[in-house]
């Protein structure tokens, strides 16, 4: 589904990924874990396509198209989901409204007929009830105001109303309570299925408690220097990052 | 540019005192306007006509009313063309000024509410608080325009609020400008609300014009007495063509409440000065404004905001989105005296520009001689913001639609302020509909 050919990229002219490959297929979850300022999140901001954010070098093949080539909003309608580190507020925007345009955007570019606001408002219930997320969230403003868990779960509660292929959750984790933690985690695994692939960026292990990952990769310094099963988080856990830590120097 | 009263190269003070002149020997006030009209134009002597560098039109090119002065001529105007000024909530209660004339004829006051008297014209005056009031306050006004406005003032009204009065539905007051093809026409519209000690009152004011070109110059007063509270809605949807100026003095008294929002739909020129005293503890000032402008339109608000007691409250947000080579200006200060300890004070003020010709000028000011308050002022003018927007077109947004959501959102966190439902959808749509037509 992803193929990620030694991909380099950062911000006004830093490279950060340092040259990374990757192959995530149907079926399957990847964990990517390592140390601030390794290279996680700027890996997930440019495989969906945050304009800050700059590929220098290698390929990003999604389903067969050149991702790097589409614009976010296309991507997002190919079926890539980001879930954000820090959920954006917008003051003024409805929040089910918000969710309700997306989810005909979506429809639109299937070619199907958009929905109205009724039947959506049947899916919402139904989705929101999966997260655990009371309905009078439905009427705020787009994450205003919302609890660091709430605007966690709004992001899982996007997620499960778009249906993506590919879902990368960059530190959904972070800032959570054990509580909010089990139901970001389940509604996660709610959505996954043999055609659908994850990729969850974490620093801690706690998370992969939850979300049970085929494949667990250590980011330092830009690159992948470790790849290998759960039990690989078990081992971060226990004996630290500073094992697999490539020196500057 | 042509004048119908003013030669060629005249100065406007020459022009307005030959024009008061006239004024009062044509007999064109009522005899209880006259002391007012004396102390209106002795005040606009001392002032005289701002220019550029005038600290109170720093944003504001004046140059543009210089021959704006002339009365304007009878305008025709039924009762149809009112009816569509009129917000649904107000269909039996509102009040019809043209050209600064009340009209009683297409005015309708049978779902007026509880004791509430409406006196016309000179009468106002014959309430001593209020003559008291008016004419200290003309005499130490310090707005050029608004001390023209009493030099000139025939006719307004009087709301008169008993104590203790709950009105459950507002009462509009609809000031029409006929206008006309030149640009001198002006009408000097005045209104004061007197919300009596306990009272809750509720008034929609509403700007609207029939024709072209016309300078309103008007002057509202609310005095809001003890415990009591007053919500209003200040919506300017004139002529584009139009240049409305507005002063509102507000003075509230001992545990009295103001809520107010204003809305500006756009004009060539459109400025507000409001001067609010929050004269006895307790009180308490929240004001909202949002304007969306396009083209060359401006609006310039100028407030000066006075905590003389302790324990008040003053809130003031302001958003302004403009567009191709509009202009907004916000300069408001807020005067802590000395004896208003606990002064609680919000300035904020949110601009967003949306081409690289629109200009939004801010000056937020704190003035504080008391040593116990909290007092805040803010001030952002800014583009979208990016990271906003990739959100959005992470959701599968276009990048049109996205930034045509983010511009409603700026816009919509004011509109959802106001009040009164018929007013919030109609600033709602008209000020949002502004938005979308400027969808790329």
């Amino acid at each position: 589904m992803l193929e990620i050919k030694d991909l380099r990229g950062g911000f006004e002219g830093n490279e950060i990924v340092k040259g990374i490959s990757l192959n995530v297929n149907p079926g399957e979850i990847h964990a990517i874990m390592g140390p601030n300022g390794s290279g996680k999140s700027t890996l997930s901001k440019i495989l969906a396509g945050h304009p800050i954010y700059e590929a220098t070098g290698g390929t990003v093949t999604y389903k067969g198209k050149d991702l790097l080539d589409m614009d976010p909003e296309e991507r997002a309608l190919e079926g890539v989901f980001l879930g954000f580190q820090y959920p954006v507020e917008i003051p003024g925007v409805n929040n089910a409204e918000f969710l309700r345009m997306s989810y005909n955007a979506l429809l639109v570019h299937k070619g199907e007929e958009e929905i109205d606001p009724l039947d959506f408002d049947e899916i919402l219930d139904e989705k929101m009830k999966t997260v655990d997320m009371d309905s009078k969230y439905k009427d705020r403003f787009l994450n205003d105001g919302f609890s660091g868990g709430e605007k966690k779960k709004n992001e899982i509660l996007q997620m499960a109303v778009l249906e993506p292929s590919l879902a990368i959750l960059d530190e959904t984790d972070s800032g959570l309570d054990i509580d909010a933690l089990k139901t970001v985690a389940n509604g996660v695994n709610r959505l996954f299925n043999k055609d659908r692939a994850l990729i969850v960026i974490t620093h801690y292990q706690r998370l992969l408690d939850y979300i049970k990952p085929h494949f667990v990769h250590v980011f330092s310094d830009g690159k992948i220097v470790k790849t290998g099963g759960k039990e690989l988080a078990l081992d971060l856990e226990k004996n630290g990052y500073d094992q697999y830590v490539v020196s500057e120097n | 540019m042509s004048s119908l009263t003013a030669e060629k190269g005249q100065a406007p003070e020459a022009e307005i005192l030959e024009s008061h002149k006239k004024f009062i020997e044509n007999k064109e006030t009522s005899c209880k306007f006259s002391s007012l009209n004396e102390i209106g134009i002795s005040q606009f002597e001392k002032l005289g006509f701002p220019g550029s560098k005038h600290e109170m039109f720093t944003f504001v090119n004046t140059k543009e009313i210089t021959s704006s002065f002339s009365t304007p001529s009878n305008t025709e105007i039924d009762k149809d063309q009112v009816s569509k000024f009129v917000y649904s909530e107000c269909e039996k209660s509102f009040l019809v000024l043209v050209d600064g004339k009340y009209r009683e004829d297409l005015s309708v006051l049978s779902g007026v509410e509880g004791d509430v008297k409406i006196v016309v014209g000179g009468d106002a005056m014959d309430d001593p608080e209020v003559r008291e009031y008016v004419e200290s306050s003309t005499n130490s006004e310090n707005d050029v325009f608004a001390s023209i406005n009493s030099a000139f003032r025939h006719d307004g009204l009087l709301i008169d609020v008993a104590p203790k009065t709950i009105m459950n539905s507002p009462i509009q007051i609809l000031i029409i400008s006929g206008g006309g093809d030149e640009k001198t026409e002006s009408s000097r519209p005045w209104v004061l609300t007197k919300v009596g000690a306990l009272a809750e009152a509720k008034i929609i004011v509403r700007y609207a014009g029939l024709n072209g070109n016309y300078f309103v110059n008007s002057v509202q007063d609310y005095l809001v007495g003890d415990g009591a509270g007053l919500e209003l809605a200040h919506i300017e949807t004139d002529n584009k063509s139009a240049r409305n100026f507005s002063k509102t003095r507000l003075v509230l008294n001992r545990d009295s409440r103001f809520n107010g929002s204003n809305a500006s739909y756009g004009t060539e020129l459109t400025r507000c000065h409001m001067e609010v005293r929050l004269k006895s503890p307790g009180a308490e000032f929240r004001f909202n404004s949002v304007s969306v402008l396009e083209k060359t339109e401006q609006v310039h608000h100028y407030a000066r905001i006075y905590h003389e007691a302790p324990q008040c409250v003053s809130a003031m947000h302001f958003k302004n989105i403009v567009n191709d080579q509009s202009r907004s200006s916000v300069d408001g200060t807020v005067i802590v005296e000395k004896d208003a300890q606990l002064t609680n004070s919000d300035q904020l003020i949110n601009s967003l520009a949306l081409s690289d010709n629109a200009h939004a000028n801010s000056k937020p000011n704190l003035i504080i001689n008391a040593d116990d308050v909290k007092c805040t002022h803010g001030n952002t003018v800014g583009q979208i913001d990016e990271e906003q927007l990739f959100y959005l077109k992470a959701r599968g947004l276009s990048e049109s639609i996205s930034k045509t959501l983010l511009t409603k959102s700026f816009a919509a966190s004011i509109v959802e302020t106001i009040a009164f439902p018929s007013v919030r959808k109609d600033v709602g749509n008209t000020l949002l509909k502004k938005l979308e037509a400027n969808d790329d």
